[in-house]
């Protein structure tokens, strides 16, 4: 064989490589229950379905004969892999060599602009982020003997922004995280943090308490509880990297492989006719008492096809992916349990899933019990009215099909939120729904203040004003009058959805690409 | 013998108490009723177990997330 000595030193190299930072820095990380990338990417992936690509990459030392002395990896590992069987582009930091901090080739292997991230994009195939790496460093100067302006040369974060319209681009914070990877956690349809070893901020607390004098722990800074729970950044939490793992093969399962493919159905043998009897008595006849959406909603769509994005922040709303009759459906419904008043997160959240859901032609079902947007200064001042009214502008403009489920409450500009104005305006009703511009008791006394004020008796003629405006308001005469498209028996609902499901498949396969929207968002 | 902690999903006042300490509580069961918002909002135990304790009383402000039961497996 004439390239025997050529041939070994390649698979020579290629070992070197795979000793990541070295023995001690390999066993620093596990400490810190922290796998490396390569371990990441082979625990994440189908096995034995990880192609690396630019495995050579790194700093060869060599003695004066020009025999390689040393070697010390790219700070990046990325390839082509499958999960559930479908193409992936992936990659990920080294952070056991220098932190995860670039090793200036003149191509970027991943990261904003990175081979990888072009990988994605030529090729069409879901890109997923491994990320623990803070970025940029001080150090880059000594190495060019200048310093650079934000967005010079390679930046590239134009590539991760041009990847929101096409695949979906999946973001794991795997360790601490600032600058330039914080920034594409953030440039995703999906991001994780794995809680105790994960942080994202925009500068750590070495900056912080110069700044402010303020000590604060990573943890405290941007853990989960901040990062996830707070401010919504990032938006699922992991208990582990294992869990981490699972949450994105599963978050995998219900994504298209782009924008010009439907996403994958799956059926699980679920009979489309079940009907739940415990859906008729699930909603308390006492407006003021609180009922699980999650359980009402666990009876409605296929067993077992419950994701949800964004658990914990924005609470007043639930956003979750399933499916109906093995077709992937977006669910956006009001959470009573937390009162399922519309504050300023759970506006962006609703916002944030609609555009998720049109990009990826994922229907939506949106189940109401919302009494309103969050009333008071603290709320105004958040800028209630402007985020409320964002979430309605972006369901304005979506594209897929969108079925309303009012199931108790639907009031007011929030209430709107929940109905398809830019499509079919289709809306079915629980016999427990009610509706209007505002709830009869507070609206009366402000539509007849001066006849209430001016009654002989004050209170008795409120009340008079209240009964009359409420016998108006049974479900069943905005049915007559066709303001309302149906009233089910709430068992029905599963049957009902997932006919209309399967019938809207024609109109998702038509309207294929990428999205593009005019305007300008309030 | 696990310990578990429920907490309350929302910031109000206590209304009502439904069960108290010794009961035997299945899940789903509503613990607590806190009021917030003009609603009643219902402490579920998420597991079943015996209720070790509650540790908070009538008309008592709660915060989102507060430990309001203890009940063991």
């Amino acid at each position: 064989m004439p390239w025997q000595a050529e041939i070994d030193e390649l698979h020579r190299r290629r070992a070197l490589a795979e000793a990541c930072g070295g023995p001690e820095a390999v066993a620093r990380h596990h400490a810190q229950s922290k796998l490396t990338v390569r371990e990441r990417i082979n625990a994440l992936v189908d096995a034995g379905t990880f192609r690396e690509v630019g495995k050579l990459a790194g700093k060869g030392t060599y003695d004066s004969g020009g025999q390689l002395t040393g070697f010390e990896p790219a700070p990046y590992v990325m390839g082509i892999a499958k999960i559930n069987g479908r193409p992936l582009a992936i990659g990920g930091e080294d952070y056991t060599i220098r932190a995860g901090t670039g090793f200036g080739s003149d191509r970027r292997k991943g990261g904003q602009g990175g081979f990888i991230e072009d990988l994605a994009f030529q090729y069409r195939i879901p890109l997923v982020n491994l990320i623990d790496g803070t970025g940029g460093s001080v150090n880059t100067a000594k190495r060019k003997g200048y310093t650079v302006v934000p967005g010079y040369g390679q930046d590239g974060m134009e590539r991760s922004a041009d990847l929101l319209g096409v695949v979906p681009v999946v973001s794991a914070v795997m360790g601490t995280t600032a600058g330039g990877p914080a920034m594409r956690a953030i440039l995703s349809h999906w991001s994780i943090m794995v809680k105790g070893t994960g942080h994202l901020f925009a500068a750590g607390p070495p900056v912080v308490e110069r700044a402010f004098g303020q000590r604060l722990s990573k943890e405290d800074l941007g853990g989960t509880a901040v990062a996830v729970d707070r401010a919504g950044t990032i938006d699922n939490v992991a208990s582990s990297e294992a869990d981490c793992f699972a949450q994105i093969r599963r978050f995998m399962s219900y994504m298209p492989q782009n924008v010009w493919n439907l996403p994958p159905q799956r059926d699980v043998g679920d009979p489309v006719d079940r009907c739940e009897a415990a859906l008729a008595s699930i909603v308390p006849r006492a407006d003021r008492q609180a009922y699980n959406m999650r359980t009402l909603l666990g009876m409605i769509v296929d067993r077992d096809s419950w994701f949800e994005i964004q658990p914990g922040f924005g609470r007043a709303i639930i956003t979750a992916l399933a499916r109906l009759n093995g077709k992937v459906v977006g669910i956006i419904a009001s959470n009573p349990m937390v009162g399922g008043i519309m504050d300023v997160k759970a506006a962006r959240k609703q916002g944030h899933f609609t555009e998720l859901c049109d990009m990826f032609n994922i229907p939506l079902l949106l189940f109401a019990d919302v009494p309103g947007l969050m009333v008071g200064l603290e709320s105004e001042a958040a800028a209630i009215l402007r985020e409320g009214v964002r979430a309605r502008f972006i369901g304005f403009q979506v594209s897929v099909p969108v079925i309303t489920v009012i199931i108790r409450k639907c009031y007011g500009v929030a209430g709107g939120g929940f109905t398809d104005r830019g499509g079919l305006n289709f809306k079915i009703a629980w016999p427990s729904a009610q509706w209007g511009s505002l709830p009869v008791e507070g609206g009366v006394k402000a539509a007849y203040k001066r006849e209430i004020a001016s009654a002989p008796d004050p209170v008795a003629r409120e009340r008079e004003l209240e009964a009359e405006l409420r016998a108006l308001a049974s479900p069943f005469r905005t049915a007559e009058a066709f303001a309302v498209e149906d009233i089910i028996d709430p068992r029905e609902t599963r049957p009902y959805l997932c006919q209309f499901i399967d019938a809207c498949q024609d109109r998702l396969a038509t309207q294929l690409g990428p999205k593009l929207r005019a305007g300008v968002r309030p | 013998m696990a310990r578990i902690e429920v907490k309350s999903e929302i910031t109000g006042t206590v209304w009502q108490i439904k069960m108290q300490a010794g009961d035997t509580v299945a899940s789903g069961d509503t613990l607590i009723v806190i009021e917030s918002m003009k609603m009643e909002i219902p402490v579920i135990a998420e597991e079943g177990g015996t209720l070790v304790e509650i540790l908070v009383q009538e008309k008592d402000p709660v915060a989102e997330g507060q430990v309001v039961a203890i009940l063991e497996e």
